[in-house]
């Protein structure tokens, strides 16, 4: 039994917008960085479901790319969300405004 | 001889070693760098006079001894490569200018050691050093080869007479007077060295001889009819002249930029002589001189300087007529002289005005140094009301200085007298042709009657009559420094006449003008720089009174007619025992003409109330309209980045709402566009 693609469409419109809500709702600043991995994996369902739509690998490929990035913006984003509170003694990411100019 | 010429550097670098010496070391010489100077100027017009005779038999010297810049510029006419060189010219003019600098320089120095050293005045190294800075720029200016070279010594004149006429520096006219000079002169300067890059940038050469210089350059352009920035080559040559004739103006002193010079008389006498006979002043005629085969290209320029300096000759003679201090009198006496060269060159007499040049070095130089002697013996007055009486107390003094003041009156012998009237003569004949050149001759003409009677006024004030002061009663002796100077000037003002007697030879028909064949390049000259060359280029008709003897009897007659008039009304009025001023007939013109015909109030005037709005108008200008666009800009932009900055919040949550919002945005654009809508 195959799945039609606009079900992963819909699953990974779903998810995306989960994640948009969790970012633009959400001051934990580990909430944020969890609601951004949901968006990325969205954009991943997207990329293997059009990947096997097609019958080529370049969509699966490109997640693993993202998983990559993911992983990568992970360590990044902790390093900083560490830093955050270090300097404010708070994860909460409306605090630290002092980049503004 | 070949070799002879391979000293001529030293000419001018003799008297930069005297001014390096007394600036050094002049404290602790005995006559704290009289010596050095003596020396070198000694030096220089034995060199000079070498060169003159090597180039009486023939040989002339044109060479190229170092270049410090070359450019790859194209000028106009197409020359391809301009270069900045410094090169030594000497022809028979140039040798001729040189042995006059060197020789007055040589005799101030002497002189000097009875004027300066005698009365224990301090500064006396700089004093030196200035001289011989002086006399190294001239020289260096004689015989420059090209007319860059020829500025940059022009300009160092101008330095030196500001270092001069300031030598007594504590005083408060002596600074003002030496500012004054530096500036009036630069004024005129500016236009010079506008001149000089026209010329650069029209021909690609600044060599004054040979085949390569901007002269032949010029005749070119003129003869093919090109067109040089837009303009025809004749005009184009007449504009560049006469931005180099600035220069001349206001160095040689002439209207309207002669307002300098009697403020000059602030330096010492020396310098004024210096000054007068052989260097600043000299420096603007030779000029012309030096580039007459360019002016003789242009017939409009000529004009010009003929009526320039048949009006300053008058001008300036009119108030050397009502001066009280006997250098006064010298110093008008000196831009009238000068006018008439510059008359004489204007009316295409070259050889009359290098003869008058010549001649005035020597019977001015001699004034000048006769003036000093005067000063010395009256105990520094220098008021002729109160002096009179010299004539039996300091015969020397009296009869060279008496010498002098025929030579300058124009009286036959005198030497002054044959120069003057050939200048007068030259203008006569061309003016018959055109009347504006006949304007000027008469100017030139009237002046000869001022001229005599202000010289006479002159010696009758200081020497005849009966002493008016205690100092005139018991002068003060002078010494064989300053006597020796004076005979050998007075001697020269007497007989320098007979270089060329040309009112003679034309009436006698006797070949002695040897000024005109020395120019003419009868013993040696280069190529289009003699007296022939230049008259074939002159466009001006010459005309006659009846026959040329007639001509030459009529002009020679009335000019000295007029200096005995002149002469004569000054004996009827001042040689009496109890001379009075005579100011009071010549009413409100006497004052005018006391008050130098109010020039500098003139000047004062165009200053403030001319210039200095004109400058407050540009400043406000400048603030209001370009700082404003400058400063509005600025302002926008920061009250913009004000307004923008707002945007940002640094809450990460904003931004990518922003980001979110923007991209639906978009969506919908493209969307839209795209016609998914529809």
């Amino acid at each position: 039994m195959t799945v039609a693609v606009e079900y992963y469409v819909l699953l990974s419109m779903a998810l995306f917008c989960i994640g948009l809500f969790g970012v633009l709702t959400r001051r934990n600043a580990l909430l944020f960085l969890m609601s951004v991995e949901l968006m990325l994996n969205a954009a991943n369902i997207n990329l293997i479901a059009f990947a096997f739509y097609h019958g080529n690998l370049t969509g699966q490929v490109f997640a693993l790319f993202t998983m990559a990035l993911a992983a990568a913006e992970v360590a990044v984003g902790l390093g900083i969300i560490l830093v955050l509170y270090r300097n404010f003694r708070d994860v909460d990411v409306t605090v630290p405004t002092t980049m503004r100019w | 001889m070949e070799g002879v010429f391979d000293y001529a550097p030293a000419i001018a670098v003799f008297p930069l070693v005297a001014f390096v010496v007394a600036l050094a070391f002049g404290k602790h010489l005995p006559k704290k760098g009289a010596i050095p100077g003596i020396l070198a100027t000694g030096g220089s017009l034995l060199l000079s006079v070498v060169m003159l005779a090597a180039v009486a038999r023939g040989e002339v010297y044109h060479e190229t001894l170092y270049q410090w810049a070359a450019g790859d510029a194209i000028s106009e006419v197409g020359t391809e490569g301009i270069t900045f060189t410094f090169g030594i010219l000497i022809d028979p003019l140039a040798a001729l200018m040189l042995v006059i600098v060197s020789l007055v320089a040589f005799l101030v120095h002497i002189f000097s050691l009875g004027y300066m050293n005698a009365e224990g005045e301090t500064g006396l190294p700089r004093y030196y050093a200035g001289l011989g800075l002086f006399t190294f720029s001239m020289l260096a200016f004689v015989y420059a080869d090209n007319l860059l070279m020829a500025f940059m010594f022009f300009e160092l004149v101008g330095l030196c007479s500001f270092l001069l006429i300031g030598f007594w520096f504590r005083t408060k006219s002596a600074p003002s007077a030496a500012k004054k000079a530096f500036l009036v002169t630069r004024f005129g300067d500016y236009f010079f060295l506008i001149g000089v890059v026209a010329i650069a940038a029209t021909f690609g050469t600044l060599q004054f001889a040979g085949d390569d210089s901007f002269v032949t350059a010029a005749e070119t352009a003129i003869t093919d009819g090109t067109t040089l920035f837009g303009f025809d080559a004749d005009t184009w040559v007449t504009i560049t002249a006469l931005l180099v004739l600035g220069g001349v103006i206001g160095k040689s002193a002439q209207f309207p930029l002669h307002t300098w010079l009697p403020d000059a008389m602030e330096g010492p006498t020396t310098v004024s002589a210096l000054i007068h006979a052989a260097t600043m002043v000299a420096a603007g005629v030779y000029l012309v001189a030096r580039m007459f085969g360019y002016y003789a290209l242009s017939p409009t320029a000529l004009g010009i300087i003929a009526f320039v300096g048949g009006f300053t000759a008058l001008f300036a003679a009119t108030m050397g007529v009502v001066k009280d201090d006997i250098k006064q009198v010298l110093a008008y006496s000196t831009i009238s002289q000068y006018g008439y060269m510059m008359l004489g060159l204007g009316v295409g007499g070259y050889v009359a005005g290098v003869f008058h040049l010549m001649n005035h070095a020597f019977f001015k130089a001699l004034l000048f140094l006769g003036a000093g002697a005067v000063i010395v013996l009256m105990h520094h007055e220098q008021d002729m009301w109160k002096m009179g009486g010299l004539k039996d107390k300091a015969p020397v003094t009296y009869y060279t200085f008496l010498a002098g003041a025929l030579a300058l009156a124009g009286i036959v012998p005198f030497s002054g007298f044959w120069s003057k009237d050939e200048i007068l003569y030259d203008a006569l004949i061309v003016g018959l042709e055109e009347p504006v050149i006949l304007a000027a001759y008469a100017m030139g003409l009237v002046a000869v009657f001022f001229t005599g009677f202000y010289t006479f006024r002159m010696v009758f004030l200081t020497f005849h009559g009966e002493p008016r002061s205690e100092a005139a009663e018991d002068p003060h002796s002078v010494g064989w420094s300053i006597k020796a100077p004076l005979i050998v000037l007075g001697v020269l003002a007497l007989v320098a006449g007979i270089a060329n007697l040309a009112p003679v030879a034309k009436l006698a028909q006797l070949d002695i003008t040897f000024l005109e064949s020395w120019l003419d390049g009868e013993y040696g000259a280069i190529e289009g720089l003699t007296y022939g060359a230049y008259d074939g280029l002159l466009g001006y008709d010459t005309e006659y009174i009846g026959t040329e003897s007639t001509t030459v009897l009529i002009a020679a007659g009335v000019s000295l007619l007029l200096a005995f008039s002149g002469a004569g009304l000054a004996w009827m009025l001042y040689n009496v025992p109890e001379p009075v001023a005579h100011k009071e007939r010549l009413g409100r013109l006497g004052d005018a003409a006391e008050a130098n015909y109010y020039q500098d109030e003139y000047q004062v005037w165009l200053a403030n109330g001319l210039t200095v709005p004109l400058a407050r108008a540009a400043d406000r200008f400048d603030q209001t309209v370009i700082d404003g666009v400058v400063n509005g800009v600025s302002t926008t932009s920061l009250f913009g980045s004000g307004r923008m900055k707002r945007l940002q919040t640094g809450i990460v949550t904003n931004y990518a709402a922003l980001l979110v919002t923007g991209f639906i945005v978009l969506l919908l654009v493209f969307g839209i566009l795209g016609g998914w809508f529809l």
